[in-house]
C-alpha cells in the first residue's frame, strides 16, 4: 500500500484493456482521473504507465499500473476522458497507443524530434553566466547546479 | 448538444451541395483565456466540428521538477494554475507530506484553508469578470478586480508577492500570518457577499446576458463523467461530487458548507455555481478566522522545515538541520503520493515519486483544465460559432496548467 | 532631438514631426498577447487601479494591424514562438515591444527545452520588465520609459540600438 493510501493494481499490459474494464465495471471505480507514466530507465519494459481511476460511490481512488517498452491498448474508445493523456503520453515518452484515434503530438510542435520526458533526454537548459562567475570560472561557464541537467 | 441552432433560419439544401468554412480561432485571440487554439469547420454561422489544438504554452515544467529540490519545486507549482497559485502549493505539499509523514500544526492547516479559499474566492472573481467581458459586458471585470486587488493585497502583505507566493510549503507555511492582516481580512470577508449581490446584480438576471449562456453548451452529466470532467462543470451538469466533501483534506469535513449544484449543465448554471461558491468560500474563510488557534506554522521535524533563526545561534543540531536542507533538500522516503484536492477548476492534484534522494523522480500534476476542455467540441458542435465564445469562457480553462 | 527636413528648429517640418512624436507616444496602444501569469497582472494593470489608460494606452487591439505595442506577457514556447514573430510582423511601423516578465526576458525560472530563452531572441525588445510576475507599478514604470524613449524621436528611437547598457534614456534635448 503506497504511502497515500491508494490500493494499487499491477498488470501486464496485455491484460491492461481488460482490467480498466473489470475496473469501471465490476469494481465500481466508474470515473477516470488521470494517466501518466514514469520512465524507469530498466532495459525492459522501461516505461510505467499510471492509471488512476475513482469511485463514485465509495469516494476512493484506485491506481493501476502496467510496465511496457513502448505500446499499449488503448482506452479512449471506452473513456472519451483519456483521449489528450493518451496523447501527452506518446508525446512527452513515446507510447503509442494502439487504436487511439488520433494519435498525434499535443504539447510539442508538431515536427518535435526526441520525447523529452524520458530521463534519458536532457532537460535542454542553456548554461547561466552571471558577472561573478564569469570572472572566477570565465565566460559562458556553467556553475555546478545552475540549470544542471538531470539524467 | 446544444439546440442554439433554432435561432437561425434552416439550411435546406442538399448536404452535398453546402460548403464548410475552416475558421482558425487563436492562439492569439482576445477571447481564448490565454494560448488556445480551435480549428472550427463551420456550415454557416453553425460549428460542425471543433478542435482545440493545445501546447502553446508547453513549458517542460514536469521535467523542470525532476532538476529541482522538493523545496524548489514548490516555485514552480505556483505557476502552474496561475489563478490558484495557494492552492497548487497546497495540492503539491499535501503529496510530499503523505510520503514523509510529518505532523503539520493545527494553525498551518486552519492557515492552509484559508487561503485557499480566499484564492478561491479570487480565481471565481476573475472569472465572472473575464466571461462577462468575453460576452461585452465590460464593466463587472473592473468591479472584480477592485476585490481582487484588495485578496492581492492581503497576499502581499503577509510574503512580499502578489500572486505568486509559493507560502505554503512540504512541512507548513513559509512564515506566519500577522493577526492585523488576518483582523483586515475579516473586515473584508464582511463586505464581500453585498460585493458578489453586485455583480450578480449586473449579470444573473441580465436578459442579454441569459440570452447568450441559458441552453448553451449543455453538458448532460454522463457526458461529463464519461470526459473526466470535474469541478464546477462536473457540479453545474448535476453530480455533486466536491473532494473538499467526499474526500477531506486539511480539516474539512469539521467545517460547514454547501456545495452548488446545477440543474442542467449549460453556461448560465456554471456560471450561478461558481458564484454560490463564491459564497460558500466566504463563509467557510469566516470559520477558519473563527477557528484560527495560537501556535506554530511550520512543522518540528527538522528534516522537512528548517528551524528557527534563533536557533542556529545556540544549537550544533539546528546549523546541521540546516545546512543539510539547504544543501540536499528534504528527502523523502521511496515511494510515491498523489493527494486529490479541490482546485477553484476541479479534481487537482501531484503524484510524486521519489527514490529517497533530494529530487523526485517524476512529478506529474493532475491538472483539471486538461480534463475539462476535452469537454469543448461536445459544449460547441452543433451550436453557433458566436456560443463557441460563451462555452470557453464558462469552463473557465487556465492554459498554464493544461499544457504544463 | 528629431529630424527635421531642413535642420531648424521652429521649421514648419520640425513642428511637424515633433507633434508626430508627441501624437505616438500619447496614444500607445498595445495588442492583446497575454501567455501566461504576467498576463494576469497586465489586465491588472489595465483594471481601474492602476489604469493604464490613463498613460495613453486606451485600449488593447485585439488585431495587431491595429496596435503599435506589443507586451510580451508570459513564457513562450516552442509551438508559439512562430505565431509570436507572426503577430509581430503583422504590426505596421512604428512598433515596440515590452518583454514583461522573466520568463519572456530570458525565460525566468524555466530553462529547459520547452521554452524560447528570452524573447529577444525572436524579435527586438525596447525595455524588459524584471519580476515574476512584475508588478503592475513595475509594467506602468516600463510603459513610461518607453514613452519618453518614443517621445525623443517616435521612428528611429526603437530596439535597443540607440542606447547602450547603462547609459540613462535623455531628457528633452538641449
Amino acid at each position: 500500500m503506497p504511502a497515500d493510501g491508494i490500493p494499487t493494481v499491477r498488470v501486464p499490459v496485455a491484460e491492461l484493456a481488460g482490467t480498466v474494464e473489470r475496473i469501471r465495471h465490476e469494481l465500481g471505480h466508474n470515473r477516470f482521473v488521470d494517466l501518466t507514466a514514469i520512465d524507469r530507465l530498466t532495459r525492459e519494459e522501461r516505461f510505467e504507465l499510471v492509471y488512476l481511476f475513482y469511485s463514485m460511490q465509495h469516494n476512493t481512488w484506485l491506481r493501476l499500473k502496467s510496465r511496457t517498452d513502448s505500446e499499449a491498448p488503448s482506452i479512449t474508445p471506452d473513456i472519451p476522458g483519456a483521449n489528450w493523456y493518451e496523447r501527452e503520453v506518446f508525446d512527452l515518452f513515446g507510447v503509442r497507443f494502439a487504436g487511439h484515434p488520433d494519435l498525434q503530438r499535443i504539447m510539442l510542435p508538431d515536427d518535435w524530434q526526441g520525447h523529452p520526458l524520458r530521463r534519458s533526454e536532457p532537460l535542454g537548459s542553456e548554461p547561466v553566466d552571471f558577472t561573478v562567475t564569469r570572472e572566477a570560472y570565465g565566460v559562458g561557464s556553467q556553475v555546478a547546479g545552475l540549470g544542471e541537467e538531470h539524467v | 448538444m446544444t439546440s442554439d441552432a433554432r435561432h437561425l433560419t434552416p439550411d435546406t439544401r442538399e448536404q452535398s451541395e453546402r460548403e464548410l468554412l475552416t475558421v482558425n480561432m487563436g492562439p492569439q485571440h482576445p477571447s481564448t483565456h490565454g494560448v488556445l487554439r480551435l480549428e472550427l469547420q463551420l456550415d454557416g454561422e453553425v460549428v460542425v466540428h471543433c478542435r482545440p489544438v493545445i501546447g502553446y504554452l508547453h513549458t517542460g515544467i514536469e521535467k523542470t521538477f525532476e532538476a529541482k529540490t522538493y523545496v524548489q519545486g514548490v516555485v514552480l507549482t505556483d505557476r502552474m494554475d496561475y489563478l490558484n497559485p495557494l492552492g497548487n502549493n497546497l495540492a503539491y505539499a499535501l503529496s510530499i507530506e503523505k510520503l514523509i509523514g510529518c505532523e503539520i500544526p493545527e494553525r498551518a492547516t486552519v492557515l492552509r484553508v484559508l487561503l485557499a479559499e480566499f484564492t478561491r474566492i479570487a480565481s471565481h472573481l476573475m472569472f465572472v469578470g473575464s466571461m462577462a467581458l468575453d460576452l461585452g459586458a465590460s464593466s463587472p471585470f473592473l468591479y472584480v478586480w477592485r476585490e481582487r486587488e484588495k485578496i492581492l493585497d492581503f497576499f502581499e502583505r503577509m510574503s512580499g508577492v502578489r500572486m505568486m507566493t509559493s507560502f505554503i510549503r512540504p512541512g507548513g507555511l513559509v512564515s506566519d500570518v500577522e493577526p492585523a492582516i488576518v483582523a483586515d481580512m475579516s473586515r473584508f470577508l464582511d463586505e464581500m457577499p453585498a460585493y458578489i449581490d453586485s455583480y450578480e446584480e449586473l449579470l444573473t438576471a441580465n436578459p442579454i446576458f441569459r440570452e447568450r449562456t441559458e441552453g448553451v453548451g449543455t453538458l448532460s452529466a454522463d457526458e461529463a463523467l464519461d470526459l473526466a470532467v470535474t469541478g464546477p462543470i462536473l457540479r453545474a451538469s448535476t453530480i455533486a461530487l466536491d473532494l473538499r466533501k467526499s474526500n477531506p483534506y486539511c480539516g474539512y469535513d469539521s467545517y460547514a458548507f454547501e456545495i452548488p449544484t446545477g440543474t442542467v449543465g449549460d453556461c448560465y448554471d456554471r456560471y450561478l455555481v461558481r458564484v454560490a461558491e463564491m459564497r460558500e468560500s466566504v463563509k467557510l474563510c469566516r470559520q477558519a478566522i473563527d477557528r484560527l488557534p495560537e501556535g506554530s506554522v511550520r512543522t518540528e521535524d527538522r528534516k522537512v522545515m528548517p528551524p528557527p533563526r534563533e536557533e542556529l545561534a545556540k544549537s550544533m543540531e539546528a546549523v546541521i538541520h540546516h545546512f543539510k536542507l539547504w544543501t540536499e533538500g528534504i528527502k523523502p522516503p521511496a515511494g510515491e503520493a498523489y493527494v486529490g484536492v479541490e482546485s477553484p477548476r476541479g479534481e487537482l492534484g501531484f503524484f510524486v515519486v521519489s527514490d529517497g534522494t533530494g529530487r523526485p523522480v517524476r512529478v506529474h500534476e493532475r491538472a483539471p483544465s486538461f480534463a475539462n476542455l476535452q469537454a469543448l467540441p461536445k459544449l460547441t458542435e452543433g451550436g453557433a460559432v458566436a456560443d463557441v465564445v460563451a462555452c470557453i469562457a464558462s469552463l473557465d480553462p487556465i492554459m498554464g496548467e493544461v499544457d504544463r | 532631438m528629431a529630424v527635421t527636413p531642413d535642420g531648424k528648429s521652429g521649421s514648419p517640418g520640425y513642428l511637424l514631426s515633433r507633434l508626430e512624436d508627441w501624437a505616438r507616444e500619447s496614444s500607445i496602444w498595445p495588442v492583446t498577447f497575454g501567455l501566461a501569469c504576467c498576463a494576469i497582472e497586465m489586465m491588472a494593470t489595465g483594471a481601474s487601479r492602476f489604469d493604464m489608460a490613463r498613460f495613453g494606452s486606451e485600449l488593447f487591439r485585439a488585431s495587431p494591424r491595429q496596435a503599435d505595442l506589443m507586451i510580451v506577457a508570459g513564457r513562450v514556447s516552442q509551438k508559439m514562438a512562430p505565431v509570436l514573430r507572426e503577430i509581430y510582423d503583422q504590426m505596421p511601423e512604428p512598433k515596440w515591444v515590452i518583454a514583461m516578465g522573466d520568463c519572456a526576458s530570458c525565460s525566468g525560472v524555466f530553462n529547459n527545452y520547452a521554452l524560447i530563452q528570452g524573447v529577444d531572441k525572436i524579435v527586438p525588445v525596447d525595455v524588459y520588465v524584471p519580476g515574476c510576475p512584475p508588478t503592475p507599478d513595475a509594467l506602468l514604470d516600463s510603459l513610461i520609459k518607453l514613452k519618453e524613449r518614443v517621445k525623443l524621436d517616435s521612428r528611429t528611437a526603437r530596439h535597443g540600438a540607440q542606447t547602450g547598457p547603462g547609459v540613462g534614456i535623455p531628457h528633452e534635448p538641449a
